[in-house]
């Protein structure tokens, strides 16, 4: 009788309720949404003509960068939040934020190397935009080895909230830099190209029917359900991690 | 409650996105290329577009003039520049009036130039390509011109002046001295600037591209030899072939689903951890009692 209220007492601290009904549909949309933006970049927009099958990488390359965008700026809205309010689940969301952030990021970065190796002739090259993009992605893998590093969940919260709203600093930098530097070579789709651009292309019907519903799936949904599961996931991580204390102080 | 900001700041920011992308649009800005599976070639504005799904022909009524682009499926040059004059304007050629190799940005080419009769004569830049052969003929079928346009390396390729090779094309080409000749002020063409020789029965141009001279001549009446020169030059600087590059497209794809694979992957392995570690939690406290 004793151990069933115990087991039932950790169920009621542990959720191990199955997912919600509004995230097992967010899940499979996103996953077929994620399918169809696939095909629609891979089968339906044209052949670059003149840098041939690579610009399809664009369809993932730059929505990527934003679905960055939006996990990162979750970070700060979770960051500024838990700094007024202290409540424990928005530290959760800004550290989902930058989980999911950081992955879109080495996505967005990976990509557009592996692009510019056909068509710059190089893996890299030390542009404005490649190299603070890069700074980006640093910034948020030191959060993660940061947070991890402190002990108290006081002080981890408070300075990892800090920490995640500063480091928001470098995606508005990776942002804007291409409109203030002029000595970049990365393109701009979306207004005029700087100068000394090489590799860009011109946005025309076939390149938009592509691209947007690519831009939506990653500035919305495929952030947005990667970070519910990893909030969920992290809140029972707490919870599981309590228990064990309090288990090893009884 | 939580997701409301994050949705509002998503909505806003596709809102603006949708605005830039669609006044981005301009399908007119688009380079008029006619594309087939092979080639991309300039679109020739004037001319009389006779393309096909595997070769881009444009024809010229007045001048007699076309220009035509295709790959002919095999490996030998003069082999392949026969088929296709043959195919495509019905004329047999024999030996070349001149011959030579240039090397291009983009590969060998032969330049040619037969004088298939009395009344046609036709210019022909080859080289090999994945699919056989590149061939860019230009043909003119007017009784009262005979026309030869080449491409040919810079003999001093510190001159910004192809004087000397339009003198080699002159005397191998049309066995006349360049002094026969007058310079002219030169003109400025879509294609570039280009140097102007003109006499009574031979005119004569050239402009400089890289390190190499691209060279026009024009025997009989005087002509548009200027149009004719300037379309063959847009048509042989502005071609390319789309390069291959799927292996890259296909090593960026497995990146984007090692990384989304590694991350929803670790959320499954963390959730299996902590059951794992539930379960052994429950199954001490089973103990303890």
């Amino acid at each position: 009788m004793e151990a069933e209220r115990k087991s039932l007492a950790l169920d009621l601290r542990i959720d191990t309720s199955p997912m919600p009904r509004l995230l097992r549909a967010l899940t499979v949309i996103t996953a077929l949404a994620f399918a169809g933006t696939l095909a629609l970049g891979l089968r339906v927009a044209g052949t670059d003509i003149q840098q041939g099958e690579i610009q399809r990488i664009f369809y993932i390359h730059m929505p990527s960068f934003f679905g960055a965008f939006t996990a990162f700026g979750l970070t700060v809205i979770g960051g500024v939040i838990y700094l007024a309010r202290k409540n424990e689940a928005w530290d959760r969301i800004a550290l989902a934020g930058v989980e999911v952030g950081l992955a879109f990021s080495l996505i967005n970065l990976l990509t557009g190397s592996i692009w510019a190796r056909p068509i710059w002739n190089t893996w890299w090259t030390w542009d404005p935009r490649l190299t603070s993009a890069a700074i980006m992605c640093l910034t948020y893998a030191a959060y993660l080895m940061l947070r991890a590093g402190i002990d108290d969940p006081g002080k981890r919260r408070a300075f990892m909230s800090v920490y995640g709203i500063l480091a928001f600093v470098t995606v508005l930098i990776t942002l804007f830099i291409i409109r203030i530097v002029p000595e970049t070579i990365h393109p701009v789709i979306v207004g005029a190209s700087p100068q000394n651009a090489q590799g860009g292309f011109e946005a025309t019907s076939g390149v938009v029917i592509a691209l947007l519903p690519s831009l939506l799936l990653w500035l919305t949904l495929l952030p947005i359900t990667l970070i519910w599961h990893r909030v969920r996931l992290e809140a029972r991580i707490e919870a599981l991690n309590r228990l064990k204390l309090q288990a090893l102080s009884e | 409650m939580m997701m409301k900001p994050a949705i509002t700041i998503a909505a806003l920011l596709c809102a603006l996105l949708t605005i830039g992308l669609v006044s981005a649009q301009d399908d007119e800005a688009k380079t008029p290329y006619f594309q087939s599976r092979s080639f991309n070639a300039p679109i020739l504005a004037g001319w009389e577009n006779q393309s096909g799904e595997d070769f881009a022909q444009f024809h010229w009524a007045e001048a007699s003039a076309t220009i035509r682009t295709a790959i002919v499926p095999l490996d030998d040059i003069s082999d392949a520049v026969g088929a296709d004059l043959s195919e495509a304007f019905g004329i047999a050629v024999g030996q070349p009036i001149y011959r030579d190799k240039v090397n291009l940005a983009d590969g060998t080419w032969s330049a040619l130039v037969y004088d298939v009769d009395e009344a046609t004569t036709a210019s022909v830049m080859a080289r090999l390509a994945s699919a056989g052969t590149l061939v860019i003929s230009f043909v003119e079928q007017d009784p009262a011109a005979r026309i030869a346009l080449l491409t040919m390396a810079q003999t001093d390729d510190a001159l910004d002046d192809p004087t000397p090779e339009i003198a080699i094309a002159v005397e191998s080409i049309a066995g006349r001295s360049l002094s026969e000749l007058t310079r002219a002020e030169s003109v400025l063409l879509p294609s570039g600037e280009w140097t102007v020789y003109a006499g009574e029965a031979m005119s004569a141009m050239g402009m400089v591209f890289g390190n190499d001279s691209y060279i026009a001549l024009r025997e009989g009446a005087p002509g548009d030899l200027a149009a004719l020169a300037d379309a063959w030059n847009r048509t042989l600087l502005g071609f390319f072939i789309t390069p291959d590059n799927s292996q890259y497209l296909a090593l960026g794809l497995a990146v984007v689903f090692v990384i989304l694979g590694a991350l929803v992957g670790s959320l499954f392995w963390r959730e299996r951890g902590l059951r794992k570690d539930l379960a052994l939690l429950e199954q001490l406290a089973g103990e303890d009692e």
